[in-house]
């Protein structure tokens, strides 16, 4: 961030910008996969490739990118279970609004595309607290694997809302922690607002990840303390005024999903934010986020334990 | 070290047979203001005997006893002969007169031929007076600015200060301020200098080569001595800029005896800015400015002693404030440095100079949102000694020795964080400490007529010292564990011998070969997290994890001189291979230094640099300037980095510089220098990928990309008032010339004219929703400056 700062201050002062194509050599293409699995859910496991910066950007290339035909399994262990691959072009049926939020289309549209996931109906691998989970995919001729643990959960002490200074109907969402002591913890904090929209429809779909989801206890271990975090859906909706954007409004009922992680999946959350705030600046050192898959690819396998608490946004 | 003690007594016993001789010494001045000259040649020709005056003015010139002519001449000045009989030692102290200067008579270069005949390699000075007409930016002339004009020196980027010398890393630099280390040259993120250039005297800047008596640094060393202030009269002089003003002030404390200078600076870009940013705005308060003092006083308590005092202190302060999201942000950095000096003189052939020196550089950031509190301090603080001797025995040996120590305290990053009454707990600030000290001897010895040595060796030690704490990191989720040293217990301890040798053979047609190589040792390490040189960038001592660099250089040239001195060339080509770089490991973060060991998240490589160096330097006449090339290759090494050699990030292939100057008469000079330097190197993400519905970015091998080549014209004039006025004798009614008071110039400069969009740093831009289809990813550069016209107003009185 301070970084930024003297960006600012020197485009404040003199610079301007343009567009240029350079040549960057480099691009490798790589598979990678998005996985996760938490507490009393599935595994649920996306594969994609990685695209040339140059490559075209559009959204059926986007949809392209997806791979079907890998052969997946998870294992706690004891059982391994090979994983279901479902496509959209052949849904269970109500699953398609799911589904559609998973890819970002719209529900209508998502039989037209063959987007393909990998996940199983058997109870046997839905998560549990403290189990270690194996990944392992196979595809074009090449193994890649990854474990996760889902952790002990830590639960919140309390959460509430406090309207912000000079207003009375907007205000942040607040909660006390106690962090253990004698364990490392990392934290991510997603919001759901429950309210019902007009035409009796959900106010919010999914989760959202707040803009800096993920924290770890390195600066506070074991103290009890405070924190708050904004209202990261209000920035998309264009019928907020600028000025309340962070906030939650007064009335307002969310549901707050806290979960924890083993520390590899909290690097790479860490690391993801980071890049995304700030993407390709010269201010910061090139990083690549790191994985926990072995065998090449990108991204994660991660295991989360969330607890839920529900906020309802009153003084 | 037996081959060393071998040549020297090799040396010791080609010490002429027993002649009758006695030595003439004393020292050089001024006569116009009674400030020491340095570099004044010292020539006896009816014995082809010379020699040059130090940088106190002091010189000493053994001859066989007789009665002869000897003379004294140096840039700027008319040439000064005597006539003495030598059957005694003699000491002569030398006012120099000012040239009187005629209508276009063109100077001469009174130190002309050295290029040729010195052992020096690698090896360039310069005097502040002589490139005050260069083009400037923003009108500032700046020292380190035509440094980086200069061959085998490239600047960091755009308006960069940190430079680059032959390969080396912006930390390898020795840059001393009248013998006190500099740590951060630059204001304004490398814009200006600390070096005010009314208060500069001269700069010496040795690349390659390296004499024995300077070390603790790999690539070069950057001497810049002050002015002494005018030992005759007082006098005012200054600058009005349009983003900066200059003020300086000198005079004698007694006349003859000792004098003064005392210089100031401020920038004006916070007021100028207050006025772009309305009061309503959230912005409001924002800005940037520094300022910074320069003193310095001499006195010469004796014929044989003279004491000096100099001191600096600058401070950088930007703020950026938001009303709007409570946030403010406070970022002060700056340097104090002082140092004290002894000469004395033993007698004609022992001079010494006792040195005491204090610098103190820190940064700080200050952040407050709301209730959160977050502050980052980093600094250096070193409390350090020498003692110099040089001793002529002879004419054919100059020996010098000496001793050297330096207490440092580095604190690589302190944070404190707190939200309303809620400390949080950032571990404890570091402070690292060690002592640095070195000895040295070299001796300059001719040969015979054609050749010449100066050979030299430096052992220096360096003893890392408690009270410090040692982390050790455990497995994940495992508990750290750490290690803890108590009050001045000797943690690491390392030394090391640094031989370094550089000769001259001359040859017939007004030529010489030279050769140079040299050993060295730093213990110290600059850490930079982004790919630009800003004051964020942490100085880190060796510790026990931290080895420290070393490397060598070597290099061989042909200097030759044309047309009676008036064309000076010289071909160099050096190799040079640097062990114990260090970098950052990837993805560090700054706040990764809390509760750790800035150490810990360090990687070691090696780094290696080779290139040739032309130089054809025209300095007598109408048109003076010069014009250098370069062609290199610069290749780093860092095993935990990448398994593959990359290019460094400064590695360029060609860099060519064109610098002149015309005097077209005594009013008007103009000035122009051009640039043409291959893009730097950087690293740039190759590939872009999905993670749940946010695009990330893989990057590839590192400074695998290249930017565009950077080129640039600046131009200059300036314009001086008439040095005399015409008046009206009351007397006998006639009209009379008199010589102005107060004397003036205008300052004109255009920074690149051509308005050339060179890039400063790229990076990649994503915009748009993906899954709305309008996403794009593109490559940006920025370019910092366009073309900026200055104009500066000077005086003196």
């Amino acid at each position: 961030m301070k970084n930024n700062l003297y960006l600012m201050l020197v485009l404040l002062l003199f610079s301007c910008e343009k567009e240029v194509t350079i040549d960057i050599p480099g691009h490798e293409e790589k598979i990678v996969i998005d996985g996760r699995i938490e507490t009393g859910q599935p595994p649920f496991i996306l594969i994609s490739r990685s695209k040339d910066i140059y490559a075209s950007t559009d959204l059926n290339s986007f949809l392209n990118g997806f791979i079907s035909g890998a052969i997946v399994t998870v294992s706690d262990g004891t059982n391994t279970i090979q994983l279901d691959e479902i496509c959209t072009d052949n849904l269970p049926p109500g699953t398609e609004e799911f589904a559609a939020q998973i890819f970002g289309v719209p529900a209508e549209e998502i039989a037209n595309y063959h987007l393909c996931a990998y996940t199983s109906f058997n109870p046997i691998i839905l998560g549990q607290v403290g189990k270690n989970y194996t990944l392992n995919v196979q595809f074009e001729g090449k193994t890649y694997t990854a474990s996760t643990e889902i952790v002990q959960p830590t639960a919140l002490d309390s959460v509430y809302w406090q309207a912000a200074q000079g207003l009375s109907d907007y205000g942040y969402s607040y909660a006390k922690l106690s962090d253990p002591e004698n364990s490392n913890d990392s934290y991510m904090w997603e919001v759901k607002r429950i309210d019902k929209l007009p035409d009796g429809t959900d106010f919010d779909k999914s989760f959202t990840k707040t803009f800096n989801p993920v924290f770890n206890d390195e600066f506070f271990n074991g103290s009890t303390f405070d924190f708050w975090y904004e209202n990261p859906m209000a920035f998309k909706e264009d019928n907020v005024e600028e000025q309340f954007q962070a906030y939650y409004k007064l009335g307002d009922t969310v549901v707050i999903k806290f979960s924890k992680m083993d520390n590899q999946t909290f690097e790479f959350f860490e690391k993801k934010y980071i890049q995304m705030s700030s993407g390709g600046s010269p201010f910061a050192s090139p990083s690549n986020i790191p994985t926990n898959i072995i065998g090449g690819a990108l991204g994660i396998w991660a295991g989360f334990s969330p607890s839920f608490d529900t906020l309802i946004c009153k003084p | 070290m037996t081959k060393f003690t071998l040549i020297l007594f090799i040396f010791y016993s080609l010490i002429s047979f027993s002649q009758e001789k006695f030595t003439i010494s004393g020292t050089i001045t001024d006569g116009k203001t009674g400030e020491t000259v340095v570099g004044a040649k010292i020539f006896i020709p009816s014995k082809s005997l010379g020699t040059v005056s130090n940088s106190y003015g002091f010189y000493s010139l053994t001859s066989p006893k007789g009665t002869f002519e000897i003379r004294f001449t140096a840039s700027g000045f008319d040439t000064v002969i005597k006539k003495i009989e030598l059957n005694q030692d003699l000491s002569i102290n030398i006012e120099m007169p000012t040239k009187q200067l005629e209508l276009n008579e063109v100077e001469v270069n009174a130190r002309k031929g050295e290029n040729v005949s010195s052992t020096k390699i690698g090896q360039i000075e310069l005097e502040m007076n002589k490139v005050k007409t260069l083009p400037a930016f923003m009108g500032e002339v700046d020292i380190i600015k035509i440094i980086q004009l200069l061959p085998g020196v490239s600047s960091a980027s755009e308006g960069g200060q940190g430079f680059y010398v032959r390969g080396g890393g912006p930390d390898q630099n020795l840059v001393l301020l009248d013998e006190a280390q500099v740590y951060n040259a630059s204001h304004l993120f490398g814009f200006f200098s600390v070096f005010n250039a009314d208060a500069v005297k001269s700069a010496n800047l040795i690349k390659g080569g390296m004499p024995a008596n300077y070390g603790g640094r790999m690539s070069s060393v950057l001497e810049v001595a002050m002015n002494e202030g005018n030992y005759k009269k007082y006098k005012l002089k200054g600058g009005l800029g349009l983003i900066s003003s200059r003020l300086t002030f000198e005079g004698p404390i007694k006349i003859d005896k000792g004098s003064f200078i005392l210089s100031a600076r401020r920038t004006y870009i916070d007021i100028l800015m207050k006025g772009l940013i309305p009061k309503s705005s959230p912005f409001s308060g924002s800005g940037y400015y520094f300022h910074d003092f320069n003193f310095k006083a001499n006195y010469k308590l004796s014929k044989k002693d003279k004491i000096f005092l100099s001191g600096y202190y600058g401070k950088d302060q930007f703020t950026y404030a938001n009303t709007r999201d409570d946030f403010s942000v406070k970022m002060p950095w700056g340097n104090a440095i002082a140092a004290i000096r002894w000469n004395h003189i033993f007698g004609p052939k022992l001079f010494m100079n006792v040195t005491g020196t204090f610098t103190d550089y820190l940064f700080k950031f200050v952040s407050d949102q709301d209730v959160f509190k977050f502050e980052l301090k980093s600094g250096i603080r070193d409390y350090g000694g020498k003692v110099d001797f040089s001793y002529f025995p002879n004419t054919r040996h100059k020996i010098k020795w000496g001793a050297e120590y330096t207490f440092h305290t580095f604190i690589p990053t302190s944070v404190s964080a707190s939200q309303e009454d809620v400390v949080f707990d950032t571990g404890l600030a570091q402070k690292l400490k060690s002592h640095e000290s070195a000895v040295y001897i070299l001796d300059e010895v001719d040969v015979n007529e054609y050749i010449r040595i100066n050979a030299g060796l430096r052992y220096s030690m360096y003893h890392f010292v408690g009270p410090f704490t040692r982390f050790v990191n455990g497995a994940i989720n495992g508990q750290d564990s750490s290690i803890n040293y108590s009050k001045n217990e000797v943690i690491k301890f390392y030394n090391g011998l640094e031989p370094r040798i550089s000769g001259r053979i001359l040859l017939k047609d007004n030529s010489a070969i030279k050769a140079g190589y040299s050993y060295n040792y730093q213990y110290v390490h600059l850490t930079s997290l982004s790919a630009v040189s800003l004051p964020t960038d942490i100085w880190f001592p060796t510790t026990d994890i931290a080895k420290p660099q070393k490397g060598w250089q070597a290099s061989v040239g042909y200097f030759k001189n044309f047309k009676d001195d008036r064309y000076e060339t010289s071909v160099e080509v050096y190799y040079k291979k640097m062990d114990n770089l260090i970098e950052y490991q990837e993805g560090a973060l700054p706040q990764d230094n809390v509760n750790d060991n800035t150490d810990n998240l360090l990687v070691f490589g090696e780094g290696w640099s080779y290139g040739a160096e032309f130089f054809i330097k025209k300095t007598v006449g109408k048109l003076t300037g010069w014009i250098g090339y370069t062609w290199s290759k610069t290749d780093r090494y860092f095993p935990d980095l990448q398994a593959e050699i990359f290019p460094a990030k400064y590695d360029r292939r060609h860099d060519l510089t064109l610098v002149a100057g015309y005097k077209l008469n005594e009013r008007w000079t103009f000035g122009a220098s051009f640039i043409y330097a291959t893009g730097n190197t950087l690293t740039l993400p190759t590939s872009w990928y999905v993670h749940d519905q946010d695009i990330l970015l893989n990057y590839g091998s590192r400074n695998s990309t290249r930017m565009a080549d950077y080129h640039r014209l600046d131009i200059s004039a300036t314009l001086y008032d008439k040095p005399t006025k015409k008046h009206t004798d009351e007397k006998t009614g006639q009209v009379v010339e008199s010589v102005k008071k107060v004397r003036s110039n205008w300052s004109f400069s255009i920074y690149n004219v051509y308005n050339r969009a060179n890039p400063y740093f790229l990076y990649i831009d994503n915009d748009g929703d993906l899954l709305k289809g309008d996403f794009k990813i593109t490559v940006k550069q920025v370019t910092l400056f366009p073309i900026i016209p200055s104009v500066t107003w000077n005086f003196e009185f």
